[in-house]
């Protein structure tokens, strides 16, 4: 073994006591792709959030003067059938989408990370208990569970809030799966044995020692995560059960087309928020691909 | 593996009691009366309508309301839809050969595609073909069904008039005439493919993979050793042990297939049960939504059973105890 690993090391010949996150970085940034599209991501996301400070174009006035107007040098991508500028509606809209995206997968990793790493490090009941519900909590279709929870709160509670909230409640069981079995193998190695040993308290043991250990699987799931919540909330917002309709969205600017007058003849009302989300999700599965291949110390990239 | 089946069907029925608790607590909660389908929406007379809820039973304690709907249930006695004012069984016997159509035909282009390209990437993998099959099914794996969906309206049926936008049948035609058939199969197809392409990608890289890992194996080498034609090698020898852990994906498509199917049939307005899942929800039609969502459930909880003991069927070194 100690013969294979210093022919690996032959390949990467890393500087003298580089960390691994240093390695791991400049493994990424030597990643053409994943770095053109963090590139792609940033700029979305910093034009979406700067949104009000770029265009002063009012999002949610009706102007009946504009209405479906094509794409030209005043409106760059046209406007919508309500008159709204949809450059404007594009750039609000990724605030929005974004925003559900990373909230939901805050809150999904958090909460998945919790309950795996409490089930793999005790075990025993503890583990039966948690994975049992874990179980019952994946056994709900998620897109059929937040469609009949959204009619519930109908009217009563509404808004992103709400949406993040009950993505978040049913979408955190597969992170705890995965956790719980990185953590189960994690836990055999003998430091953990000697950090027990020397009496370190479990929430020691977890914190300092495992969940930094298992820290790579825990990121590359984020990223899937976040992909799978930015479809996850503008599949729903193009049923009409995501963001509420006067909030633009991605999905709620796509949903336009369930029109087929505007799907048939007004294109440029639904391609931009249709690509934007393409080049997103794209974007970000690269990352995601590109932090794996950099976090795994037998690829030689 | 008869007694770990038996045990896994008995484990669905807390599971599925324990969903059913939900599903009806969410009913509860929902604004309106859930059961309240019997009283004419027009009769707006006080007394009138305590008199008809005492009768339906809606002034009863929770647990009793619960109870009488489980018992009801799983008798197959769903209720009356409020909006279609027909049981909920007959209204789901209605649209459901629609869906599994859908379906089946999906299904059917998921493995023509993917066994097409799996194939054809696991016996040239590297080079040219192979990066393009993966590219492809890189996007097919990122590009959500909607999007793909809306595109292929864009320019199947409007831009080119291949393919109808919305429904399952050119309605003037007669019923089993073989114009009839064909239609139906016209309008599914779009639907179809758009469905189909979002399991493509995952059964495609199985079978490449599956394909290298096995053309390394030694009963390879030895029936090349022999003279074997490398066609019939490929073909024969190894796609039949890479095709065997397949099966395990089709519990898992059953999952794919109910979330897709209510996206697919909103984009196409194609009248299946996801249709009607996604129009009883708008139109407050409780005994509907009750039994669909139950039926969803059921059928994940049926998925993920199915695709476990398939997985002890085809490998038994998975233990099952």
């Amino acid at each position: 073994m100690a013969e294979l690993a210093d022919k690996t090391n032959l390949h990467i010949k890393p500087q003298k006591r580089m960390s691994p996150w240093a390695v791991a970085r400049r493994k990424f940034m030597k990643n053409k792709l994943a770095m053109v599209s963090l590139f792609f991501l940033m700029t979305i996301s910093i034009l979406s959030f700067l949104a009000p400070y770029i265009t002063t174009a009012d999002i949610s006035r009706v102007n009946i003067g504009s209405m479906s107007l094509e794409p030209s040098a005043e409106h760059w991508f046209g406007t919508d059938k309500s008159g709204r500028d949809v450059f404007t509606r594009l750039l609000y809209g990724g605030r929005v989408s974004l925003l559900v995206g990373i909230s939901c997968t805050m809150l999904i990793i958090m909460f998945g990370t919790l309950i795996g790493a409490l089930a793999g490090f005790f075990g025993g009941l503890v583990d039966t208990m948690l994975m049992r519900f874990t179980d019952f909590i994946l056994n709900f279709p998620l897109l059929v569970f937040v469609i009949v929870l959204n009619a519930v709160f109908f009217g009563k509670l509404g808004g992103v809030p709400v949406l993040i909230a009950v993505i978040s409640v049913l979408g955190w069981g597969g992170v705890a799966r995965l956790v719980r079995s990185k953590i189960l193998s994690e836990k055999e190695n003998e430091y953990i044995l000697s950090a027990i040993s020397i009496g370190s308290r479990p929430s020691k043991v977890i914190l300092k020692h495992l969940i930094p250990n298992v820290l790579s699987t825990i990121i590359v799931q984020a990223t899937i995560t976040f992909a799978a919540m930015i479809v996850v909330e503008s599949g729903l917002s193009y049923l009409g059960f995501g963001v509420p309709a006067e909030t633009p969205s991605w999905g709620n600017m796509l949903s336009a087309s369930r029109e087929p007058d505007v799907l048939q003849n007004m294109p440029w009302i639904w391609i931009p928020p249709a690509l934007t989300l393409i080049i997103t999700i794209l974007s970000i599965n690269f990352i995601g691909e590109g932090i794996k291949d950099a976090l795994n110390p037998k690829s030689l990239r | 593996m008869l007694k770990y089946t038996i045990r896994r069907i008995l484990g669905m029925i807390p599971m599925l009691l324990l969903i059913s608790i939900v599903v009806f607590s969410l009913a509860l909660s929902m604004p309106g009366d859930p059961f309240g389908g019997e009283i004419d929406p027009n009769n707006t007379d006080p007394e009138y309508i305590e008199k008809m809820r005492e009768e339906a039973g809606l002034n009863d304690p929770v647990h009793v309301q619960y109870a009488r709907w489980i018992a009801n249930f799983v008798q197959g006695d769903f209720g009356e839809s409020t909006r279609y004012k027909m049981p909920v069984s007959e209204l789901i016997a209605e649209r459901m050969p629609n869906t599994i159509f859908l379906g089946v035909t999906s299904l059917i282009i998921t493995y023509i595609l993917a066994f097409a390209m799996g194939m054809y990437a696991g016996r040239k993998p590297y080079t040219a073909g192979d990066n393009f099959i993966g590219g492809l099914n890189y996007l097919g794996l990122a590009i959500p069904s909607y999007i793909a969906g809306v595109f292929a309206i864009y320019f199947f049926s409007f831009k080119l008039g291949w393919f109808p936008f919305s429904g399952s049948i050119d309605i003037r035609l007669t019923e089993g005439t073989l114009e009839w058939y064909l239609s139906r199969l016209h309008h599914v197809f779009l639907p179809a493919v758009v469905l189909g392409a979002l399991g493509t990608a995952s059964y495609t890289q199985f079978l490449r993979n599956d394909i290298i890992e096995s053309s390394r194996k030694d009963y390879v080498r030895t029936a090349r050793a022999k003279g074997t034609p490398e066609s019939k090698i490929y073909n024969k020898h190894i796609l039949r042990n890479s095709i065997i852990p397949l099966i395990t994906f089709l519990g898992f498509d059953i999952v794919t297939l109910i979330s897709g199917a209510i996206i697919t049939e909103a984009i196409f307005t194609y009248p299946g049960i996801g249709q009607l899942f996604l129009d009883s929800i708008n139109s407050r039609d409780f005994p509907v939504i009750m039994t669909l969502t139950m039926m969803f459930s059921f059928l994940v909880l049926f998925g993920n059973m199915v695709a476990d003991l398939l997985y002890g069927i085809v490998d038994p070194r998975i233990r099952v105890d």
